[in-house]
């Protein structure tokens, strides 16, 4: 036969399943399922039958019915095997009781790659175990919690079977396993609450672990059988066997946690590997087939149980997540406010996720609610997320180990769960989870198993310390869910909606109101237009009245002289408006100004019509600005006409005009040292018709800085101003360069 | 029929009643010819070309219904025979572009309406005074 040269190298590699040797509580015959000729038979026969293997090779299963005494009938083998071909099926046969030199045994069938193997154990349980099954299985099935049933479950397969220590162990995520449950003598060190690192069981012992829901290790001390063949090429497949072998490794690794025997049952949840029964004894035990199927049933009830019991609490927990993603977006759809629709309704964003904080940034503010790092921290997370986050959600329970400044608040946030409203605008709602300082014990060192040997090789070798080996996990929180993350990207849709919609109705008002604007400028335009021509009349009428009706007298020409002071006041008002109203219709023709010429030009036309020579004008730099000719002029006749004209009462009355290019716009200011504005009208010097207490010995309407400020606004630039009252005033106005 | 001094074209009934005063005013045998329509004005301004009559001085207001002041002053100086007879463009608007445009057809000046009848008699004065005496030779 093969022999497999299994050392500690290549551990995760040996191929289990064809160990070609059997555990020797039983002996193994394998016989083609064609002709029956006898191909497969383990060197122990010799000690059960008193045939040499050799002897047995060179015969028919036909023969074999001379070594069974029969329970019943006599027994045929040849006709049993002949039955279970046609029947497909062996479950009807398994297991065959018969008896070899007056002992019962089991004779258990099942066929592999073309040969039926025939597997002999002893028959060893008096009792019917059924009643017993019975019962524990409504026992276990009681229970309500996950933890209660599995619990429950060790204790009654204990008490079925009588092992020293019965564990359930589960797989978690990274493929370690934890003691979840564990019932034991009493004198026992507890394994409760240990984790086992994933190498302690390879791959392909789970893959066998799904194909036989049980596996029994009987003695680890006994000599294995090997199985001899002439066939030496094609070893025998052993997967469903249940006397198969057990790896070396395997052997090593019971026996140095003080084992001798051990049985385990394996937990299946949704088609995969959730855990095992494992049923440890310190002395060599072998339990016959029928408590081990008896203990196999309870396994798949279990299994189910575990299915069941799982989805419930993940249902009830999914439940609430669920509802609360559906509230928000009721809430989404009722409050106009998003922030508030998300934070202070009693359903806000906490409910969304498992996180205790959760931290908003949305239209250049920060909002929060629950445990979150402070705002500096917190602004610090939203830019690093704006750098690196490409996708609309990202999450990690280790954000510390990733982002270095995140270690500050790894006790409130170290997990994120990061989702994005507008990358462009950095806008984003980020969940956070605390972190969970985790002592997890390990049964040994859990790097241990692992070592490197002198050629470079990663070696599993079965420990031999299984002493509590602690080690502290920090800076990690809890996993985010798939349901938390499919929740918030349910939510992020909802939200993203809300905010387009929005963004578009503000379009829309965006559009109207410059079209209303537009209408203004028209309307004011030519309703100033139309009023110009009848007044002009009231005023030439009146004057001609006066003018052919010399006999007058003097208080009838006073009332009359009234009439057009009025309507001169109304003709300057007039023209005023329509000036402000052109500002809006015109087209801007922008050309480079030459503003020393400009300025100088206003200088003399100003001073003649304020009539104000006693204004020092001090004109320094004059860059050129970029603007349309018409307008810049009046912008730049307001602000000196304003400042002569303020300052003409003053003391040494003087007015600075200046420019300077300063990066992408040129700065004028217009200085005087006259009236000032008062603190309390600062906020009203644009406004129309705005005239400040101290202005009404001046003439003057009111339209001339709005004028302006439409002005320079059209044009994309700045005015603003500083002043105090009876010093004087600096308006400055600033043109973009290009 | 002979020329007038002043050719007015005018739609408002008001402004073209107070000039006629202020005109008479200015100077009591100056002939004012009104006409209030830019179609009717350019027919008459064809005829009397026709017949060899020319005006002094042309006022045009701006904003006249058909044809506009603009366009008149356009038709006035495609006429030959009053290529060179003075066009004042004399309106209530002092927009820069009408302005602007005004001397780009050819106009010979630009005055925004004075308000009241007092100005209006100073700028007639003042007006009389520069195309009719000082600047014969136009004529």
């Amino acid at each position: 036969m093969t022999k497999y040269n299994v050392d500690l190298t290549n551990c995760d590699k040996e191929p289990i399943h064809i160990p070609g040797r059997i555990q020797s509580h039983g002996f193994l015959i394998a016989a083609d399922a064609f002709d029956l000729a006898i191909l497969y038979v383990s060197e122990n026969v010799d000690f059960y039958l008193g045939k040499s293997s050799s002897d047995l090779l060179k015969m028919d299963a036909l023969e074999f019915n001379v070594f069974f005494g029969s329970v019943a009938n006599d027994t045929d083998l040849h006709q049993l095997l002949k039955l279970a071909k046609n029947q497909e099926n062996f479950s009807i046969i398994n297991p065959y009781k018969l008896l070899i030199k007056e002992e019962p045994y089991y004779l258990i069938l099942h066929e592999s790659h073309g040969k039926i193997i025939m597997e002999f154990e002893p028959a060893t349980l008096e009792y019917d175990i059924q009643n017993l099954i019975g019962k524990s299985i409504s026992e276990i099935l009681s229970n309500k919690t996950l933890s209660g049933l599995l619990n429950h479950a060790a204790k009654e397969i204990k008490d079925i079977i009588e092992y020293d220590r019965i564990m359930v162990y589960q797989f978690l995520d990274d493929g370690h396993g934890e003691v979840v449950a564990e019932v034991k003598n009493d004198d026992l060190e507890p394994f409760f609450g240990l984790h086992y690192p994933a190498s302690d069981i390879p791959q392909q012992a789970r893959a066998l672990y799904k194909l036989n829901y049980t596996r029994i290790i009987a003695d680890v001390n006994a000599a294995s059988a090997a199985i001899e063949t002439y066939a030496k090429d094609m070893p025998l497949d052993l997967s469903h066997s249940s006397l198969r072998a057990v790896s070396p490794i395997h052997i090593q690794y019971l026996k140095n946690m003080g084992v001798e025997s051990s049985f385990s049952i394996s937990l299946i949840s949704k088609g995969e590997l959730w855990g095992l029964i494992a049923c440890h004894n310190y002395s060599p035990k072998f339990i016959d087939y029928k408590a081990r199927e008896g203990a196999k049933l309870i396994g798949q009830i279990l299994s189910s149980a575990l299915e069941y019991k799982q989805a419930e609490e993940e249902t009830q927990e999914d439940f609430l997540l669920k509802e609360a993603v559906q509230e928000l977006s009721g809430q989404l759809d009722k409050d106009s406010d998003l922030i508030s629709s998300l934070i202070r309704h009693d359903v806000t964003l906490l409910d969304v996720t498992h996180g205790s904080g959760a931290g908003i940034f949305f239209d250049g503010h920060m909002y929060t609610i629950g445990v979150t790092p402070d705002e500096a921290a917190l602004t610090d997370l939203f830019a690093w997320l704006k750098e690196t986050m490409t996708e609309s959600v990202y999450h990690t329970n280790q954000l510390p180990k990733i982002l270095k400044s995140a270690q500050d608040y790894a006790s409130v946030g170290s997990g994120i769960l990061a989702c994005t409203l507008s990358r462009d605008m950095g806008e984003y709602i980020v969940w956070f989870k605390s972190e969970k300082i985790a002592a997890i014990n390990w049964a040994g060192n859990p790097e241990k198993p692992v070592e490197v040997n002198s050629a470079n090789e990663t070696v599993l070798s079965p420990r031999n310390s299984f002493d509590t080996w602690a080690e502290i996990v920090n800076e990690t929180s809890d996993k985010w869910r798939e349901l938390e993350i499919s929740g918030v990207l349910k939510l992020r849709e909802k939200i993203v909606s809300k905010i387009n919609k929005k963004a578009n109705e503000i379009r829309v008002l965006n559009e109207r109101l410059k079209l209303a604007y537009e209408e203004l400028d028209t309307f004011s335009y030519t309703i100033s237009h139309d009023l110009r021509t009848p007044l002009t009349s009231i005023k030439s009428y009146t004057e001609l009245f006066l003018h052919q009706n010399q006999s007058l007298d003097e208080k009838g020409k006073k009332l009359l002289g009234r009439v057009v002071a009025g309507a001169d006041k109304m003709a300057f008002l007039i023209n005023e408006i329509l000036k402000l109203a052109r500002v809006g219709r015109s087209d801007l023709q922008p050309v480079e100004i030459d503003m020393t010429n400009l300025v100088r030009e206003l200088i003399t036309e100003v001073v003649s019509a304020l009539s104000a020579p006693q204004v020092k004008i001090v004109i320094g730099n004059c860059p050129p600005v970029m603007g349309d000719l018409t307008l810049i002029t009046q912008v730049f006749t307001n602000l000196i006409s304003n400042a002569i004209k303020y300052s003409s009462r003053s003391n040494l009355p003087e007015v600075c005009i200046d420019g300077q290019v300063d990066n992408e716009e040129v700065i004028y200011k217009i200085k005087d040292n006259g009236i000032g504005i008062d603190v309390n009208y600062h906020d009203k010097v644009f406004e129309l018709f705005k005239r400040m207490e101290n202005v009404k010995d001046f003439q003057g309407t009111g339209v001339g800085l709005a004028i302006v400020k439409r002005i320079v606004e059209k044009h994309n630039g700045r005015i603003w101003f500083e002043s105090e009252l009876g010093v004087g005033t600096t308006f400055y106005v600033a043109f973009k360069n290009k | 029929m002979g020329s007038p001094d002043i050719f007015y074209v005018e739609d408002d009934q008001d402004f073209a009643f107070i000039l006629e005063h202020a005109v008479r005013e200015v100077k009591e045998d100056l002939v004012l010819s009104v006409v209030e329509d830019g179609r009717d004005a350019i027919k008459t301004l064809e005829k009397y070309a026709l017949d060899k009559f020319r005006p002094k001085l042309i006022l045009l207001d701006l904003n006249l219904p058909g044809l506009s002041g603009l366009d008149l002053l356009k038709r006035i100086k495609e006429i030959p025979f009053l290529r060179l007879t003075p066009v004042i463009l004399f309106s209530t608007s002092d927009d820069p572009l009408d302005v602007k445009a005004s001397y780009e057809f050819g106009a010979n000046a630009y005055i925004t309406k004075p308000t009241g009848y007092n100005n209006l008699v100073d700028c007639v004065r003042s007006l009389h005074e520069f195309w009719f005496t000082q600047n014969r030779s136009v004529n």
